[in-house]
């Protein structure tokens, strides 16, 4: 089973600094590969191990983004592709398209797995758009993944239900972080991935579709406020106060 | 909290601009093991709800102690200072499985070091890949410093040694599967390595401390205890002098400990100081609080510049024997002022939470450990001494 798993080069979430007016200080900012896109490249390690094949890591970005490629490699990947290109200067349309090509080139895969969505911007649209482009059918906020013969049988976590399809391969899927628990590469592992091969394709070789463009206006942190809500009492007093108010609020 | 931070990433850069990158790679993944796997059980590892065996058998598995040996007998072969970074981020998420890690490596140092080219074969792989532990037994219970003196023997009978005696302190025993032991035989002090199980090894209760509760510390107790000839490593009646280069690195490790425990500390502090408001404003802004947090990290940076310095001297060849000293005898007591000043400056927060206390509880271990601090700054002296000559 051939298995393409594309992956994001994201800056580091839980080190974002925000600038006094609530923008978030993306230049400069520590980066790493996004949270989910391990679980990505756990599930293609998962079904090659199932199936025999091969896991080909895919990714659009600069060079710091083959850190991103040397950690999924390091985890098992056989190969790489990184093309060229700053995916927050682009659209998620173009991101789509640099993928689809490289895929296509690549390939052909049986399934191509993204993550339901980056850990930056998070707008969670290129991996339909790439089961659109590739022609493919596409199966978003998969929670399970299990592969027979020509047919793929994908349980799909939705809001307040699961939804269980089958599809022919290939197909393209956004997995959640519940499907699996990445594992950690060992130092040897980490070692070895340097060995293996990272394929350079360059952006401006793609060609771009004359359609229009999504920009983004702005980037900004959504404020919270907290309520202050002061329970007194004796302990048994206020822990029955503070389980009623938190029934109230739903949260349990 | 990240484990392998900026700072870390930079020394590599000064200290090896040649090779920084792929150590970097190696740190900042063991980096983020350590944060999703032992940092959050560190409390209950002390409290003794969670126990050491399986996130350290995790942490070795993963790869820790592979990093500074030979590539041929399972390791990494990276340098020797990408091992004491390694091991300062490991005790900035728990000391306690730093310790035991600590001592299991310098097991294999000293195999590395002095075994034969069979022992090396046989017991290094399954060392350093985490599918065997290992403890260390010089002191006794009535010799520490003065190891010469050690009373238990090692009799050599028909192709094997029968050991008798006791070890005292040993961290990793009842755990461990393999037991270097220093043992004298007709030549003088030896070394021997006692594979477990073995009818004439048992151990004493676990010791109650004052810190570093996660591991394991008991009693050895050597009766009759059989051990064929082959175990014996390097030469008979070297085992004294075996100890002593085997401690040098060692405590270059404890002081890279130190310097993961005292960070710990710092960084809890400063949290701290941020956040808790006195007399209208943030204790950070107090100029005595802010002279604590000066002196903390002073002696941090200091404490890690000395260990990295030792480190570098070790992996060119050079006799490290003094700066390895200086850096445990300067980490360690850094470690206890910085830890108190958590303590002090978390107020009453500091004395009654374990989460605060630990760190000064297991820090106070190591000025005694691996070298007393009034012993190894006599070796320095007279190292010093003889160098000016």
């Amino acid at each position: 089973m051939k298995i393409a798993v594309c992956v994001k080069h994201a800056v580091d979430e839980t080190e974002l600094k925000l600038d006094p007016s609530g923008k978030p200080q993306m230049s400069g900012a520590a980066s790493k590969m996004s949270a989910f896109d391990k679980n990505a490249v756990e599930e293609g390690l998962r079904l090659r191990a199932k199936h025999t094949g091969e896991v080909a890591v895919l990714t659009v970005g600069g060079a710091e983004s083959r850190k991103t490629m040397k950690e999924a490699l390091a985890m098992g990947a056989d190969r790489g592709i990184l093309i060229t290109g700053d995916p927050l200067a682009m659209d998620a349309f173009r991101t789509a398209e640099l993928l689809a090509a490289a895929a296509t080139k690549a390939g052909p895969f049986d399934a191509i797995l993204c993550s339901e969505g980056s850990s930056d911007t998070y707008s969670g649209s290129v991996p339909p758009m790439l089961g659109e482009l590739l022609g493919v059918p596409f199966l978003g906020y998969a929670r399970k993944i299990e592969v027979e013969g020509n047919t793929a049988r994908v349980e799909r976590s939705l809001e307040d239900s699961v939804e269980l399809v089958e599809v022919p391969i290939p197909f393209v899927a956004s997995v959640v972080s519940e499907i699996n628990e990445p594992r950690y590469p060992t130092l040897i592992q980490i070692m070895q991935a340097s060995k293996k091969p990272i394929e350079e394709v360059q952006q401006e070789t793609i060609p771009s579709r004359a359609i229009g463009r999504a920009t983004m206006v702005s980037m900004s942190a959504q404020p919270t406020s907290r309520k202050h809500v002061m329970i007194d009492g004796s302990p048994d007093e206020a822990a029955a106060k503070l389980l009623d108010a938190l029934k109230k609020e739903g949260v349990i | 909290m990240a484990i392998y931070t900026a700072e870390h990433r930079r020394l590599m850069e000064i200290f090896h601009p040649g090779g920084h990158e792929q150590y970097s790679e190696v740190l900042s993944s063991l980096g983020a093991f350590m944060e999703r796997e032992i940092l959050p059980i560190s409390p209950k590892l002390d409290t003794g709800e969670t126990a050491i065996s399986g996130p350290r058998r995790s942490l070795l598995e993963q790869g820790i102690c592979q990093i500074p040996f030979q590539q041929e007998f399972g390791g990494l072969g990276l340098p020797f200072s990408v091992y004491a970074n390694a091991i300062e981020m490991l005790a900035t998420a728990d000391a306690s499985i730093c310790l035991s890690v600590e001592i299991h490596s310098a097991v294999a140092e000293g195999i590395a070091r002095f075994g034969d080219r069979k022992q090396k074969e046989r017991f290094l792989p399954g060392l350093l890949s985490g599918g065997s532990l290992a403890s260390f037994t010089l002191t006794e219970p009535a010799s520490g410093s003065d190891a010469g003196t050690m009373a238990t023997t090692a009799d050599a009978k028909g192709g094997e040694f029968l050991l008798n005696g006791s070890k005292m302190f040993i961290t990793n025993a009842g755990e461990a599967d393999l037991y270097m032991v220093f043992a004298r035989t007709r030549k003088g002090p030896s070394c021997l390595l006692v594979e477990a199980p073995n009818p004439g090894l048992s151990f004493g209760g676990d010791l109650r401390k004052l810190g570093m509760r996660g591991s394991k510390t008991s009693e050895v107790i050597l009766t009759d205890c059989r051990v064929p000839a082959e175990n014996l490593v390097g030469e008979e009646g070297k085992g004294a002098d075996y100890a002593k280069e085997m401690l040098h690195a060692a405590r270059i490790i404890v002081a890279a400990l130190n310097v993961g425990i005292a960070q710990t500390a710092y960084d809890k502090s400063l949290a701290y100081a941020r956040n808790r408001r006195a007399f209208g404003k943030p204790i950070g802004e107090f100029q005595l609080i802010r002279q604590k947090i000066a002196d903390m990290k002073i002696g941090i940076d200091a404490g890690r510049l000395l260990y990295f310095y030792a480190s570098r001297m070790k992996e060119m060849g050079e006799d490290f024997a003094s700066e390895a000293s200086q850096a445990k005898v300067y980490s360690t007591e850094m470690s206890l002022m910085v830890c108190d000043d958590a303590i002090q400056i978390h107020g009453g927060y500091g004395y009654t939470t374990d989460e605060l206390h630990r760190h000064w509880r297991d820090a106070r271990l190591l000025t005694i450990g691996e070298g007393t601090s009034e012993v190894l700054r006599m070796l320095i002296a007279r190292k010093e001494l003889a160098r000016s000559q």
